[in-house]
């Protein structure tokens, strides 16, 4: 049924980070967190996912002795996030016709 | 199990999280009323220290000034510290009052060289209070800051015919309209924003 859409963005997770992702600069992994209401070992499993499929870049740095996640989406991962809308539509609109 | 959701909760999802990201008002009310208060004791004060035998009638904003910018440059990496996220609002904004800043040291450096009068300085610095307040209402999509900023610019000219020492109760004018204001209402509007 959904053979036109992206697996990798058909998934709720990843679809949420990305669909977040989408609209900022950049976001922080506790941002994610929040917003996703996911389990962190969850979420870190889908965020490597999109990383390694070039979607997103992720940073890793340190605030104050802690270690800090930084997620960006990449110009491959709009890409892919704009290809997954229209193929949703797409198949939306078939099946209103 | 996850990737059975189907085409409407997809869409459904993806409409929740861009909502969700969206950019809220943040703080900048903060800054907007710090300034404006500190511009307007300043201006109010220079004016009425003309009419003194103090010296240094620009004492005032001296003092102000650096005070401004001590607590705007804690308040702001605060800020920064706290943000989970980095919008493009965000960016713009900041690069935004950097030019700002830039451009207001500049229109003083050339009233402190003598290049310009002080009164054509004053009101180039209106007409700078205009278009930060307008550019920031636009990008913000805050209708008070633009009427406030549009209201400034027509105090800047309006300051063109009037002696140079009232040009400082223009800038006091000037900051109620463009800083105060527009301040107090995007703090309230901040308020209910971030309470949602």
């Amino acid at each position: 049924m959904f053979k036109d859409l992206d697996p990798l963005l058909h998934s709720q997770l990843r679809l949420s980070v990305m669909s977040l992702l989408i609209g900022v600069e950049s976001a922080e992994f506790s941002y994610l967190l929040k917003q996703t209401n996911a389990s962190r070992g969850n979420l870190s499993v889908q965020l490597n996912k999109l990383k390694d499929a070039g979607y997103i870049s992720i940073e890793k740095s340190f605030r104050n002795n802690y270690p800090l996640t930084t997620c960006k989406i990449t110009s491959e991962g709009i890409k892919a996030f704009e290809k997954y809308v229209e193929n949703l539509s797409e198949y939306i609109n078939r099946r209103k016709d | 199990m996850e990737n059975n959701f189907n085409e409407k909760e997809s869409l459904k999802l993806i409409h929740e999280m861009i909502e969700n990201s969206k950019a809220g008002f943040g703080k900048s009310s903060f800054f907007f009323l710090l300034w404006g208060w500190l511009v307007l004791f300043a201006s109010l004060m220079h004016f009425a220290l003309l009419f003194t035998e103090f010296k240094y009638p620009f004492l005032p904003w001296s003092i102000t000034m650096i005070l401004g910018g001590i607590v705007a440059g804690i308040k702001g990496s605060r800020m920064k510290k706290q943000r989970k996220v980095k919008t493009y609002l965000d960016t713009t904004v900041s690069y935004l009052w950097a030019s700002f800043g830039i451009t207001l040291f500049i229109i003083l450096f050339s009233a402190g060289m003598g290049k310009i009068s002080w009164k054509m300085s004053n009101i180039l610095i209106i007409a700078l209070y205009g278009f930060g307040t307008f550019a920031s209402g636009g990008i913000i999509k805050f209708k008070p800051l633009i009427f406030g900023g549009i209201f400034t610019w027509i105090i800047a000219v309006a300051s063109l015919f009037i002696p140079s020492e009232y040009t400082l109760l223009s800038i006091a004018f000037s900051v109620v309209v463009a800083y105060l204001i527009p301040g107090y209402m995007l703090k309230s509007k901040e308020k209910l924003n971030n309470h949602v």
